[in-house]
């Protein structure tokens, strides 16, 4: 039953992953070709001094990628299940609801998860080759909040779409937004590291909040 | 009893949809749900499929109650949603595959002796297809769940006559044995005066009557059911 679950969002998903995908990678092979290009017109001393004097990152293009990438899977989820109410349709099928609900969401994470950890490894792997150990422990530290804000923008996405009333998705959408913004500050690269703990709390939390919006729908609020 | 309601009231904001409202229905019965627009008919159906808490009163549909149906029960009961809703992103083989696993009763070949009939192929997305043949992929999909209770939220919506007739007979086959219990609702009446045993007409806030569907036509002689709806609730 879980396997037939998973593969119904697998095929409402597939086309959005496949995309992503191909975004993600050629995001990839830009800022690598950046970095390069940077490297050979100033040569390597003189990028490394503007970087650790300016704090200068390499993957700023890949600074809202991971939140439009929850976003995006929370959307191709969710709203086929909103319109026409085929959520009833789901519901209603003899499993626990809420087990098939925690199924949809997990699958959910996994895919933001997954793309996050890729990435990310793809790219400290690649920075690797030039640069030493504690700018790739910056960079990691700088750009993890960014990959937090997956999970987080998809749980909140989730709880959004899955509101029964028009009006309360509006009254959700402004402290989801608010909430966002903490995965974003400008600061200094590591200068996020001890706020970490704390936004990955967060986000484990946000999974109370689809479910909430569930128990609205199946009261038929 | 398969479906027992009792003190049903529910109100939209302060409207009042029904005060009270009691029925039940037995066993191996087809029951139409018949009333104008507004009167509720669409709102009994989310109540007995659990996705609306009445303010007071409860349902139980084979014995449990509808907001907690546990999943041995939920599986001996087929839904067919207004406008014959379904995962439109699959296709006519994906969907069955997709639902097979989850029914411990099904019968693969009751969906695929429905589909026969229609001019699709199996790898043809259901969001490709007619009203008409949309109609029958939920048909057959409930057909093949077996189930003991079937609740049809208007079957005829958006098909033809062709069509409507096509759901029609089909129903009518698979619930020929006896041991079947549908509760639906049409706003065609001749369809359902086809296939009913007990109608209840809606009011505005109750019920107007509850019998049996021969003893309604019996009590007003060379009358349609559409003709006695309308002498009894009004034109408008």
């Amino acid at each position: 039953m879980y396997k037939s679950l998973i593969y119904k969002e697998w095929i409402k998903t597939r086309s959005t992953i496949t995309l992503l995908a191909a975004v993600f990678l050629a995001a990839g092979i830009y800022s690598f070709m950046k970095t390069g290009e940077e490297i050979r017109l100033t040569g390597m001393i003189s990028f490394w001094d503007t970087l650790i004097q300016k704090g200068i990152n390499f993957f700023t293009y890949y600074k809202y990628m991971p939140l439009s990438l929850g976003i995006l899977t929370a959307i191709t989820q969710y709203i086929p299940e909103i319109q026409q109410k085929r959520l009833k349709l789901t519901l209603h099928l003899p499993m626990p609801e809420t087990r098939i609900i925690i199924t949809m969401l997990l699958y959910g994470l996994a895919v933001t998860i997954i793309f996050s950890v890729i990435t990310i490894a793809v790219l400290l792997s690649g920075l690797s080759v030039s640069f030493p150990r504690e700018i790739i422990r910056l960079t990691f530290w700088f750009i993890l909040p960014w990959f937090l804000a997956s999970p987080a923008g998809y749980l909140l996405a989730a709880w959004i779409i899955i509101e029964p009333k028009p009006h309360i998705r509006i009254l959700c959408a402004v402290p989801s937004a608010a909430a966002m913004s903490f995965f974003f500050f400008n600061a200094k690269a590591g200068a996020m590291q001890p706020f970490i703990i704390y936004l990955a709390i967060f986000t484990i939390i946000l999974i109370l909040f689809p479910l909430y919006s569930i128990t609205r729908f199946k009261e038929g609020k | 009893m398969v479906i027992e309601c009792e003190n049903i009231t529910h109100y939209y904001g302060n409207r009042l949809i029904y005060k009270n409202l009691n029925f039940s229905v037995e066993k191996g019965k087809i029951l139409g749900l018949l009333g104008k627009n507004g009167t509720g008919k669409t709102t009994i159906i989310n109540i007995l499929n659990g996705y609306l808490k009445p303010r007071e009163g409860n349902c139980r549909l084979l014995g449990e109650e509808t907001n907690r149906l546990s999943p041995d029960t939920k599986a001996r009961i087929g839904l067919l949603l207004e406008g014959h809703i379904q995962h439109s992103y699959f296709n006519v083989r994906q969907i069955e595959q997709y639902y097979s696993r989850f029914f411990p009763r099904w019968q693969s070949n009751e969906y695929w002796r429905l589909l026969e009939k229609l001019q699709v192929t199996k790898t043809q997305k259901i969001n490709s297809m007619s009203c008409g043949q949309r109609s029958q992929v939920a048909l057959g999909l409930l057909f093949a769940q077996n189930p003991d209770l079937l609740i049809l939220d208007d079957f005829s919506m958006g098909l033809d006559p062709g069509y409507r007739r096509l759901f029609v007979e089909s129903l009518k086959e698979f619930t020929a044995s006896g041991e079947k219990t549908v509760f639906l609702t049409s706003h065609i009446i001749q369809d359902m005066e086809m296939l009913i045993d007990d109608c209840i007409i809606l009011d505005y806030g109750k019920i107007l009557l509850h019998m049996p569907a021969d003893t309604l036509m019996n009590q007003h002689p060379g009358k349609t059911l559409e003709n006695i709806f309308i002498e009894l609730t009004g034109k408008y």
